[in-house]
């Protein structure tokens, strides 16, 4: 039976002509070449002879192998002329000596029967099919050349119906070729388990959830799916994967710091679609459904178009020289006439480096002051501030690609799967790949589900739980003692004062038993690799930046620094929250973290600016809003924030921002903010303009404008050029590529940094003259020279001090998965059809103490004012403990959130509310 | 009368509880063999010759002796009861009546592995053999068989008995694995084979009911005695299950000696075809194996007789040979249809696919299909070699034998019994109405088929 189809070498291999069989070789078609170890076959013939050598349908970049469809089967023989066997070249390792027959004759006709095979079962209506000219199916079947099919008429799964339930996700099954990819995807990638096979033979057929339909399922909307579908069984509303577009773009999403890699399809000059690149280092083929679908706030018909003016309380459209004029003319008034300090500027972390950068300038240079900050202020302020004093350097230690090495994964105060999605999947998957995963959290978050350990502390107890943690490191004896010896400094008191905590009164407080403390605390130290995550859970909070130093005292007292797969690492919130500190976009720190207060830092600004710089610090946006209310603020210009939605006590700032004589509110929407402004700029989205964002691993990727501005809009970094100019500071036009270079002379850690080099998966900071990146910090040495332990006590929050007896509910803000922060952009996109509003957490025990039913309206009052929202009857929070988000403004939960900021960072304390509930008599009104 | 090893109490009354299996030497193996090391055991079967039941007759030993044993890493030892093959109840009779049997050799095997949980994966159609096993488990553990401590040895074992949900797939042992872990048995890809990566991803050894059973008379009698039973490399003794036409129908403990012609006519096994019909085929080893024409079943190529062991009925290959296989014993008499029998096979195949490779999902379908035309008289000639070239691209091209199993049986009726299929093309409306009959099946062959 066995016949040998072994094929005579061939004469363009560009390989050796072996003579006999060497060790670490294998054949192909008689030629030899090197071999990896571990590789496949298919891998080693891609190798040597590019990516499209074998055709495949079943296999993906970034799945494993499946070996199900069996096409790229090819023949294998382990003598010269031996016998051979077909064996799927996906997942059969190559060995030495293999000969390796990639095209006999037999396997082309093995590959055209299987395509034939399928054929018999796939609709052939190529001509208007979605993906026609860009289907895996169709590409190997013109390869493999199947003419006819010989088959007779028989049943077949061509009419099966269409699934449209999802605003974004659609299916058609009768494409199916039964392939797994889209399974896979939804496991290995996503994590999510909603796609399956159900039924079997011929019978198999893709389902989500228990039979229903994408809407209806616990889909994600990741889009993995539809991207790894190689026909259109499954794709998207956009049809990402049609050829209809003219080009397509590279860029970086603009939500949060994952800085996902896209791909922008267009088609005259207007989006069609995104996909994400398989080449990327961040995200490798895979983006959240902000990333990849909700994209249609860019050209919204509520786009801010003109400039307008607000006269008489009203907004009128003015041309840009009018508004130019208007602002210029009234900044040089009010510095004439209360000075330089009664002007402060709001710059954004959504904007780029460079905006950022020239925004910090414009306000210190041409306006003289330190009055600058960012919305950094009120996400991971604490973070810099913390990671500063212990480590020297306020950003992440380590990339997210250890996460394929590391052991023991800690995550506290952080929901990753809804905030950094595409790093929430990365860690949900190491948790549910068995590898140690501790969650520090008051809710039972998605990857708590999966967690070895869930520490579900009462809010407002971080710093009880982690001195607790540290405390059972130093009781096991599980400290690194070479670590702590040559690294760090300060130890023995700290030791000493974590050796006197008192156990009893933290377990009390934290509401979370010792004993799991102890097993969480010794996985952590025991683990060879521990790398930590942390997020607004840490830093919004009254001792965030105490958290924070708590963080890193566990990664130093455990050596958990400077290699692969440790580290500590805050997720970004917002795309470009690093960058936005790196340009020095906050009061008491300038471009490249120089202190302003310093003599010889100040020089130097000045020498670089050319201009008169104060040497104080300036006002950070808490107090910008005290100084408003006691007429020491006059104006101020705000980019890209909503503060009036979204920072804290919303009565406050309302108030402080009305009584501002000029408020300049640069935007993409007319957001609650925007309606307290002076003069509204309506600015460009990412989408239509260059420049740089630093994610959260500190990676500086190029931002590349996809489309124009639409009609009537700048970049934020134009306008802000503009402005300088009007204001004596001449400076060329807005271009990425002169403002990095600028950057790269004053910020140290930019260096190296050239925008034609940053290739297109960026760079990660510090980058040296040579242009080389750094993926991790603090290898030999801290930057501040050893690490520094320092001891923090816990210390209730003065809001609960205050306000706790009469209001003894804590309400903890979160966010959801599907919407972003104050949802000016993601309530504009379909996004809106899958969370259609903000609901509260509460547990059932509650629930029924107040006798409130799911989806009842409920009251929560504290003592700065009440609102409405729909109850969600659920044990992800404990009793006591309520949540909710804060992205529609119908709601505005900011109404009752406090003052109370961080007594370090001045970070509010988003995470900490005193409440108190009852059943609402109001019927349930959206406004809009 | 032949030797029996592992049938030989079958009828003693109560031999199904504990009481009386014990009291007729139960247990005797456990005793012996928990004063050995595993590593003893495992040379003894090994010296035995055992090969594996369930049909493809790997040598247990060596299986054994490929089981990784990572430092500080579980081990499971999983029985195969998963007895789905069309034609196979063999062990079904031998869980059924002799369940001690059964969990004797696993206790056994699992010292010999380091097994502390062991599984019994079962048919799910095998509900109520499932309670007789979870009682001679439970008889077993109260008299400190089963548990912790085994015997002062400090040897713990749990046996589970875990039922499949009707999926034929699942007697392949990488799908028996995924349905254990409680997913979709699809088999996997390998390597890593299980004795690596099975269970839980841990070191498994997967074994058929028959395999696991025979392991107590080897170490009752010892691997020498045991292997000198039989003959060359069919040691021992081995169940089969008998139907289709035949006198006797049954489950039969044969020595591995005897020939075909022996087991099919001798009044001591089948009894021979009812009503003095003429023997036509046979599948000498569940409806996979290939089946044989009575020439070519009763005597080699060579011409000689043949006898009921592996070598014997694998020889000539799949020219003009079988496979001992699982030991699925079904005969034809010259009443019967090939055309007709293959479409039934194929339906199940098709019918039982997992639906993962596309050759094997989409392949049996048509092979049914086009089976199904040719039975009901609407069949071309043409689809005669179409379906010789599907299952050439099933057969050796997927994940799983699957593919393999459902390619063979169409292979085989093909080649062995072409002209009944033509017939049917050429005699559309006469074979609506009778068969093709004995024709020349039962002919004598003259001149051996070459490769």
């Amino acid at each position: 039976m066995s016949k040998s189809y072994y094929v005579q070498p061939s004469q363009s291999g560009g390989g050796i002509v072996a003579e006999k069989v060497d060790a670490k070789v294998a054949y192909i078609d008689g030629m030899a070449y090197p071999i990896k170890e571990g590789e496949s076959i298919l891998a080693f013939l891609r190798r040597n002879f590019g990516p499209d050598f074998v055709p495949t349908l079943c296999d993906a970049p970034n799945l494993e192998p499946f070996g199900s469809c069996r096409v790229c089967s090819v023949d294998v023989a382990i003598t010269a002329n031996g016998s051979s066997k077909a064996m799927a070249s996906c997942h059969t390792p190559v060995m030495p000596g293999y000969f390796i027959s990639p095209h006999s004759e037999r396997i082309q006709q093995l590959r055209k029967n299987i395509i034939e095979l399928v054929l018999t079962d796939h609709p052939l209506d190529c001509l208007t099919c979605e993906v026609n000219n860009n289907c895996e199916l169709q590409t190997v079947a013109a390869r493999v050349g199947v003419r006819d099919v010989r088959y007779p008429e028989g049943k077949t799964h061509t009419n099966r119906k269409k699934d449209l339930s999802h605003p974004y996700m659609t299916s058609d099954m009768s494409k199916c070729i039964n392939c797994f990819r889209c399974v896979r995807a939804c496991d290995e990638v996503q994590g999510q388990f909603v796609l399956s096979m159900a039924g079997r033979g011929f019978d198999s057929h893709i389902v989500k959830g228990a039979e229903t339909s994408f809407f209806e399922s616990e889909c994600v909307s990741c889009g993995a799916c539809a991207q790894a579908c190689p026909t259109s069984a499954i794709s998207d509303v956009f049809e990402s994967k049609s050829v209809v577009f003219d080009k397509k773009e590279r860029t970086v999403c603009t939500y949060c710091g994952v800085g996902c890699n896209l791909e922008v399809a267009t088609v005259n000059g207007k989006i069609k679609s995104i996909q994400a690149p398989y080449d990327a280092d961040v995200n490798g083929g895979h983006t959240c459904l902000k990333g990849r679908y909700a994209f249609a706030f860019y050209n919204h018909p509520d786009r801010l178009s003109s400039p307008m003016i607000k006269r008489n309380g009203e907004f009128v459209p003015v041309s840009w020289d009018e508004a130019y004029d208007f602002i210029a003319d009234k900044l040089i008034e009010i510095k004439e006439k209360y000075g330089p300090d009664s002007i402060a500027g709001i710059s954004s972390s959504r904007g780029t480096n460079e905006e950022n950068y020239l925004m910090q300038k414009f306000i210190r240079a041409v306006i003289g002051t330190n009055n600058i900050d960012c919305c950094a202020r009120v996400c991971h302020s604490p973070t810099a501030i913390g990671m500063q004093r212990t480590f020297g350097t306020g950003a992440a230690t380590n990339s997210i690609r250890d996460l394929k090495v590391t052991d023991c994964i800690m995550v506290i105060g952080a929901n990753p799967t809804s905030g950094h999605p595409v790093t929430g999947a990365k860690l949900k998957q190491v948790a549910m790949s068995g590898k140690t995963s501790i969650v520090i959290d008051p809710r039972r978050t998605e990857l708590a589900k999966y967690a070895t350990y869930h520490l579900q502390l009462r809010p407002g107890t971080n710093v009880a739980v982690l001195n607790m943690m540290l405390y059972y490191i130093v009781k096991e004896n599980l400290e690194d003692k070479n670590f702590i010896a040559s690294r760090t400094e300060g130890y023995e008191d700290f030791r000493q004062n974590i050796l006197n905590l008192n156990i009893d009164e933290m377990e009390k407080i934290s509401g979370v038993d010792r004993e799991l403390v102890r097993k969480a605390a010794i996985a952590y130290a025991s683990a060879p690799n521990a790398m930590s995550f942390h997020g607004l859970g840490v830093t919004e909070h009254s001792q965030g930046t105490f958290t924070i130093m708590l963080i890193t005292d566990l990664a130093m007292i455990t050596g958990n620094i400077g290699r692969p797969g440790v580290g500590v690492n805050p997720l970004r919130g917002q795309n470009n929250v690093q960058g936005s500190a790196d340009m020095g976009c906050q009061p008491y720190q300038g471009a490249g973290y120089f202190d302003v207060t310093v003599p010889e830092y100040h020089k130097k600004y000045e020498e670089f600016y050319h201009a008169k710089l104060p040497n104080y610090v300036g006002l950070k946006i808490p107090q910008m809003y005290d100084a408003a209310l006691n007429d020491k603020l006059k104006a101020m210009w705000v980019i890209g924030e909503d503060m009036a939605q979204t920072d804290p006590n919303t009565h406050h700032v309302v108030k402080a921002l009305s009584k501002l004589e000029l408020f300049v509110v640069q935007e993409l929407f007319m957001t609650e903010t925007a309606k307290l402004a002076t003069v509204i700029l309506p600015a460009a989205s990412f989408l239509e303009k260059s420049g740089t964002f630093t994610n959260g691993e500190r990676r500086i990727q190029r931002v590349n404008q996809v489309v124009a501005p639409i009609a009537g809009t700048k970049s934020d970094g134009q306008i802000i050029v503009d402005l300088m100019n009007r204001m004596g500071y001449p400076q060329p036009d807005y271009d990425p590529k002169w403002v990095l270079e600028e950057v790269s002379q004053i910020v140290p850690f930019f260096e190296g940094v050239k925008w034609d080099e940053l290739g297109i998966n960026g760079k990660q900071w510090p980058v040296n003259k040579e242009g080389k990146g750094t993926p991790i910090l603090h290898v030999d040495t801290f930057k501040r020279g050893k690490g520094k332990f320092v001891y923090n006590d816990w210390k209730e929050s003065e809001e609960i001090v205050k306000n706790g007896k009469e209001y003894p509910y804590i309400i903890t803000t979160n966010r959801e998965l599907e919407h972003y922060n104050c949802g000016a952009m993601t309530r504009r996109t379909g996004n809106v059809k899958i969370v259609t509003d903000d609901v509260l957490l509460i547990n059932p025990a509650d629930a029924q103490k107040h006798l409130i039913n799911e989806g009842d309206m409920v009251c929560v009052e504290s003592v700065r004012g009440k609102v409405d929202i729909k109850a969600k009857i659920t044990d992800e929070v404990k009793p006591g403990v309520l949540s909710s988000t804060f992205h529609f403004p119908d709601i505005m939960l900011n109404n009752i959130t406090s003052s109370i900021s961080d007594s370090e960072a001045m970070c509010p304390e988003y995470k900490v509310v005193s409440v108190n509930i009852r059943k609402s008599k109001g019927e349930y009104k959206k406004v809009k | 009368m032949a030797v029996k090893l592992l049938l030989e109490n079958a009828h003693v009354e109560g031999i199904r509880y504990y009481d009386a299996y014990r009291k007729h030497g139960g247990y005797r193996a456990v005793e012996k063999a928990l004063k050995m090391t595993p590593e003893e055991i495992v040379e003894e079967v090994k010296k035995s010759g055992l090969r594996g039941r369930g049909g493809a007759g790997f040598p247990t030993g060596m299986k054994w002796s490929f089981l990784a044993k990572p430092e500080g890493v579980p081990r499971h030892l999983v029985c195969n009861a998963d007895e789905s093959e069309p034609g196979t109840f063999k062990d079904r009779y031998l869980m059924e009546f002799l369940p001690h049997l059964l969990i004797e050799g696993l206790i056994v095997s699992s010292f010999a592995l380091g097994s502390n949980t062991t599984y019994i994966y079962i048919r799910g159609e095998y509900d109520w053999i499932t309670d007789i096993l979870e009682q001679a488990i439970a008889e077993a553990k109260n008299n400190g068989w089963l548990g912790k401590n085994i015997l002062g040895t400090g040897f713990d074992c749990e046996i589970y008995v875990h039922r499949g949900a009707g999926a034929y797939i699942c007697g392949e042992e990488t799908a028996l694995i995924e349905s254990l872990e409680g997913k979709r048995g699809n088999p996997r890809m390998k390597p890593p084979f299980p004795a690596i990566q099975g269970v839980w991803m841990r070191p498994t050894v997967v074994n058929n009911v028959e395999t696991l059973a025979a392991v107590v008379p080897i170490i009752n009698l010892g691997a020498e005695a045991y292997a000198k039973i039989g003959i060359g490399k069919s040691t021992g003794t081995k169940l089969m299950s008998a139907c289709g036409n035949i006198n006797k129908p049954g489950v039969y403990e044969i020595d591995m000696t005897i020939s075909v012609e022996e087991f099919i006519f001798s009044d001591e096994y089948c009894g021979g075809i009812p009503k003095g019909k003429k023997l036509k085929a046979c599948i000498s080893g569940g409806s996979s194996v290939p089946i044989l024409p009575a020439n070519l079943l009763l005597k080699t190529a060579k011409g000689e007789s043949r006898l009921m062991n592996y070598e014997s009925l694998s020889d000539g290959g799949f020219v003009t040979g079988t496979m001992m296989g699982s030991g699925g014993f079904i005969v034809f008499d010259e009443d019967q249809c090939v055309v007709r029998h293959t479409m039934t096979l194929a339906r199940f195949y098709n019918h039982e696919s997992c639906g993962q490779c596309s050759p094997c999902r989409e392949g049996t379908g048509w092979m049914y299909k086009i089976l199904k035309n040719l039975e009901y008289g609407k069949g071309k000639m043409s689809d005669i070699d179409l379906l010789w070239d599907i299952q050439r691209k099933i057969d050796g091209t997927t994940i799983c034998p699957l593919g393999d199993a459902a390619a063979w049986p169409v292979a085989a009726a093909i080649r062995h019994f072409r002209d009944e299929f033509e017939w049917h093309v050429l005699n559309p409306e006469e074979s609506q109405r009778r068969n093709y009959g004995l024709a020349h099946y039962a002919d004598p062959i003259h001149i051996p088929v070459s490769a």
